[in-house]
């Protein structure tokens, strides 16, 4: 089909109306053109009513208008529950199970009760379908039932098995460890129990852990074993007896070596990818990670103490920041446990336990003797777990790596200075003079932001005329977080910095600061038409200051359209009275910008007064004011906003309809109404 | 950064379907975000939809679309990738043109050209297939959206991910070390030349028309159902009838389009432009 047939194609869809819309839609969802077809899709989802399309799934012979009828049911959502819902009486088996597939991916629980009697169904088929609806729908309700069905048919069994997995309910616990290790469904139960992650199925799954070999299976069970873990309020009982059960199996196939392999192969498989893709490529796939996850878990929770060198190794790289949390939540260990790793032969491993471990002030010594290792990212690393520690032993230390160190030990050495007391900061002033070096000055700055230490206040109030512009930026960054009108005087100097960049910052630190001084100098230079006034604005808005909303809104008229917008979304914020009414005007404004930004901002601030001018939006030509409109009637909930929602559910664009849905969802069950 | 919003999402993805005619829908839209980041960031502004209202109103808009455009494209490719195409060519189209080439130049279109390393790596085929000893010249036109590649691609020097199947012994015959970096002989430069264009405009012509073949590699992959037809019939206006458009592998007109004849050649299909007859 030339394409350009297509094109034509597609304007007659969008010209079409009344009842030539309806026989143009239908037979559009058979068109040859991709295109043409999602297009006849959307549109069938908001014209056509879900009786007629149901006559296009009977019809067993056209397939192709069959597959867009179905797409379009699923998208009309609750607006097609209740005619899905009569559809499950049918005589024909077919349609029932079209109208159950769809009732499951529109999720709308309002159907399962239907759907509960069709799970004793003479066709197996349709009662399949049935337990996988109610699966996917979370009815608890078909518990019981559900469970009757894990002594019955393979394919029904196995189809039960998932949907207890799905429904999350834990009576499902017990019926389901029962099929573990040795039945036909063992790895479905197992994904199964990881789902319901009740605390009760720990002990059990870590005995199975130890004692099943077979490999899919065992990484199933310690993927599941993984989320029991996570989410278990106290995992160290269940702990303590898997590690005696570990310790009792040490041949080649015993749980620790399985763990370490399974450590070392993920380990290379990242290495790996670096090696061939960058390094800036993402570590592994997101399934071996989390079997990854999984294994540091056990092996912390049964002090498998061999692999707590393999743990480490990965500990401080920034995808991995999921090692740290675990070693805190669950390793314990003895001082010269701790010794032995922070003296490992592998520099890895000793960064590692600094970038993971827990440290108090007896372990000062220890951890200051890191600072001279050979190893750059481990004397960096030892920085910042002394700042952790926050002993003031450490500062001098902290000091010499700020003025000597790389650009890493500089920086968590000055993160490391803030968490000390103020008072063993002292030597830091030589750092802060002018002649020290750009980085060095640039680091001691930073520490004095985050210690907040004001007695450098004249240093910083020095260094924010320096020539250097990464020496001006750190010092208005410091200078931002001292108290009184200098530090204050100083970041409102900074407005008018000879560098746009200072300027930005000096904005951005004294929105952050916030006090009336500033909105008072922002406010003033809304008179000056520069470069810099949109952003201005932007602050007052962030600022939320009431008191410059009438210079804004005096503004408005006279200011370029890149300056109204922010303007609007400034009075947004800040939601002066009368302000509905002031975006009711804008949303009639010849700028779709402006448009678009009133409805935002009508989405936020419109009250129940304001209904008809939302009626209005769900009414528009311009998709975004129509989202805008089912989000403010969602977050009104009226009850007479749900006609409005209930079109606007079935919207051409999804995502119209899907902020639709998630506001009828908001309104609670509605689906009774969906035919209105 | 705050988070992204569907809406706003959707909103800058429409902005960039309407200007450059690229598609960032779906599992696609997290490339677009991923590459709007950096803009973002170096104009300090926090959010999708404060980008968003930058692009649509700020007084600086033109000069941010085109960083845009750099941002958007960039994408990757390399010396000698797909070589069956070059071999169609060789083998194929310059025996079908016969002795029309003995009074004028082969005339290719390397559409999408990035960094020049498609044209020029069908140059050094052409001339290893020793046409200029029988008599026979080329012209390759290579256009990219893209400004900062194009003055890569005039450059002519490459390393790292551009040179990636090249071994040592085709950097030593094709180019010539300078400063650690490979730039491409001047011989295989001749005959190759570059200019700016952007295939999702709604008309015109591309380049210096007609051409005997277009080579618009995974290109297309990136547009939307629109912008593909749009694309594909502003390359096609650019074809002489009987010449050759050469699309990715992954990259089909069979459905699409009826102005054109798949041919199945050397292992990858390839598109005639009808009607054949009037060809050479």
């Amino acid at each position: 089909m030339p394409a350009s047939n297509s094109a034509e194609r597609l304007a007659a869809l969008a010209a079409a109306t009344g009842p030539e819309r309806e026989a143009l839609v239908l037979a559009s969802l058979e068109d040859i053109a991709p295109l043409v077809r999602e297009q006849a899709i959307r549109l069938a989802t908001r014209y056509v009513e879900p009786e007629v399309l149901g006559t296009l799934i009977a019809d067993g012979v056209n397939a192709a208008r069959r597959n867009g009828a179905l797409a379009a049911l699923e998208r009309q959502g609750p607006y097609a529950v209740p005619y899905l819902v009569k559809l499950l009486g049918s005589a024909d088996g077919e349609l029932v199970m079209f109208a159950l597939q769809i009732l499951a991916r529109i999720g709308d629980g309002s159907g399962a009760a239907g759907i509960l009697p069709l799970l004793r169904h003479a066709d197996p088929n349709v009662a399949q379908a049935a337990v996988e609806a109610l699966g996917r729908l979370r009815a608890t309700a078909a518990v019981p039932a559900l469970l009757e069905l894990l002594r019955g048919n393979l394919w029904l069994q196995l189809a039960a098995v998932t949907a207890l997995g799905e429904i999350g309910d834990p009576a499902a616990v017990a019926p389901l460890l029962k099929l573990v290790p040795d039945s036909f469904v063992a790895e479905q139960a197992v994904r199964s129990l990881q789902r319901i992650a009740a605390p009760e199925s720990l002990e059990p799954l870590l005995g199975l852990l130890a004692q099943v070999h077979e490999r899919p299976l065992r990484d199933a069970i310690l993927e599941a074993v993984g989320v029991v873990l996570d989410l278990h309020p106290d995992p160290e009982s269940a702990g303590a007896a898997f590690s005696r059960e570990a310790d009792r199996d040490r041949g080649p196939e015993g749980v620790t070596p399985f763990l370490g392999e399974l450590l070392r192969t993920i380990e290379a498989e990242t290495e790996c990818r670096r090696e061939l893709l960058g390094a800036g490529a993402e570590g592994v796939p997101l399934e071996r990670e989390a079997l990854a996850q999984s294994a540091v878990a056990v092996i912390l929770t049964g002090r498998l103490r061999s692999l707590y060198p393999l743990v480490l190794r990965r500990a401080g790289e920034p995808d991995v920041a999921w090692i740290e949390t675990q070693w805190r939540r669950h390793a314990r260990l003895q001082p010269d446990e701790l010794s032995a790793l922070l003296a490992h032969r592998d520099p890895q491993v000793r960064r590692g336990i600094l970038v993971a471990g827990e440290f108090g002030p007896e372990d000062v010594a220890s951890i200051l003797a890191r600072l001279a290792d050979a190893d750059v990212a481990v004397r960096a690393a030892a920085c910042r777990a002394l700042g952790l520690v926050g002993d003031a032993r450490a500062a001098a230390a902290l000091i010499e790596r700020i003025r000597e160190g790389t650009a890493a030990e500089r920086l968590e050495a000055a993160a490391a200075l803030g968490r000390l007391p103020v008072e063993a900061m002292a030597e830091l002033r030589r750092s802060l003079d002018p002649d020290a070096g750009e980085t060095t000055i640039v680091a001691a700055l930073d520490a004095v932001r985050a210690a907040e230490a004001g007695v450098f206040e004249a240093e910083v109030l020095t260094l924010v005329r320096s020539p250097s512009n990464a020496i001006r930026q750190a010092a208005l960054r410091a200078a931002a977080v001292l108290p009184g009108t200098r530090a204050e005087g100083a970041l409102l100097r900074g407005l008018g910095d000879r560098d746009e960049s200072v300027q930005l910052e000096a904005l951005e630190l004294l929105v952050q600061r916030g006090g009336e001084r500033a909105v008072a100098t922002l406010a003033a230079l809304l008179s000056a038409d520069d470069s810099l006034r949109f952003r201005v604005i932007r602050a007052l808005g962030r600022l939320r200051a009431a008191e410059s909303a009438p210079k804004l809104e005096s503004l408005y008229p006279h200011a370029a359209l890149h300056e109204r917008v922010e303007i609007v979304r400034a009075l947004t914020t800040i939601a002066p009275p009368g302000i509905a009414d002031f975006l009711g005007v804008r949303l009639r404004a010849p700028e779709p910008e402006i448009r678009h930004v009133a409805a935002f901002g009508l989405a936020q601030l419109a009250g129940p007064d304001d209904f008809p001018t939302l009626l209005e939006m769900a009414g528009h030509d311009d998709w975004a004011l129509r989202n805008e409109a089912a989000r403010a009637l969602g977050r009104l909930g009226l009850p007479q906003g749900r006609p409005a929602l209930l079109t606007l559910v079935r919207d051409v664009e999804p995502v119209v309809a899907r902020m639709a849905r998630s506001a009828l969802a908001g309104l609670g069950n509605g689906s009774d109404s969906a035919a209105a | 950064m705050i988070p992204a919003d569907e809406v706003e999402c959707k909103l800058l993805a429409d902005l960039v379907q309407e200007r450059f005619g690229l598609w960032f829908g779906g599992a696609r839209q997290e490339i677009l975000l991923t590459r709007l980041r950096s803009r973002m960031t170096a104009l300090r502004l926090p959010s999708l939809l404060d980008y968003y209202h930058f692009l649509r109103c700020h007084p600086q808009r033109d000069e941010e679309f085109d960083r845009l455009a750099c941002q958007l494209t960039n994408n990757e490719t390399y010396f000698f990738r797909e070589p069956h195409h070059f071999d169609i060519i060789v083998r194929h189209v310059v025996p079908a043109l016969g002795e029309i080439l003995r009074s004028r130049p082969l005339r290719v279109l390397s559409a999408g050209c990035s960094s020049g390393e498609e044209p020029y790596s069908l140059a050094i085929a052409l001339h290893n297939a020793g046409l200029e000893l029988r008599g026979i010249q080329w012209q390759i036109d290579a256009c990219d959206l893209n400004r900062d590649r194009l003055t890569r691609a005039r450059d002519g020097v490459y390393d790292g991910g551009s040179l990636r199947v090249c071994d040592e012994q085709a950097l030593q015959r094709y180019f010539e070390r300078a400063d650690g970096r490979h730039r491409l002989r001047e011989r295989y430069r001749k005959g190759v030349r570059f200019f700016e264009a952007n295939l999702a405009a709604p008309s015109g012509t591309l380049g210096s028309p007609p051409y005997d073949v277009v080579l618009c590699r995974n290109l297309l992959i990136y547009f939307d159902d629109a912008g593909f037809d749009r694309a594909v019939r502003l390359l096609g206006g650019g074809l002489r009838p009987g010449g050759w458009l050469v699309l990715g592998h992954s990259e089909s007109l069979i459905a699409r389009s009826d102005d054109y004849a798949p041919t199945w050649l050397e292992g990858a299909m390839i598109y005639r432009k009808k009607p054949i007859e009037a060809a050479a």
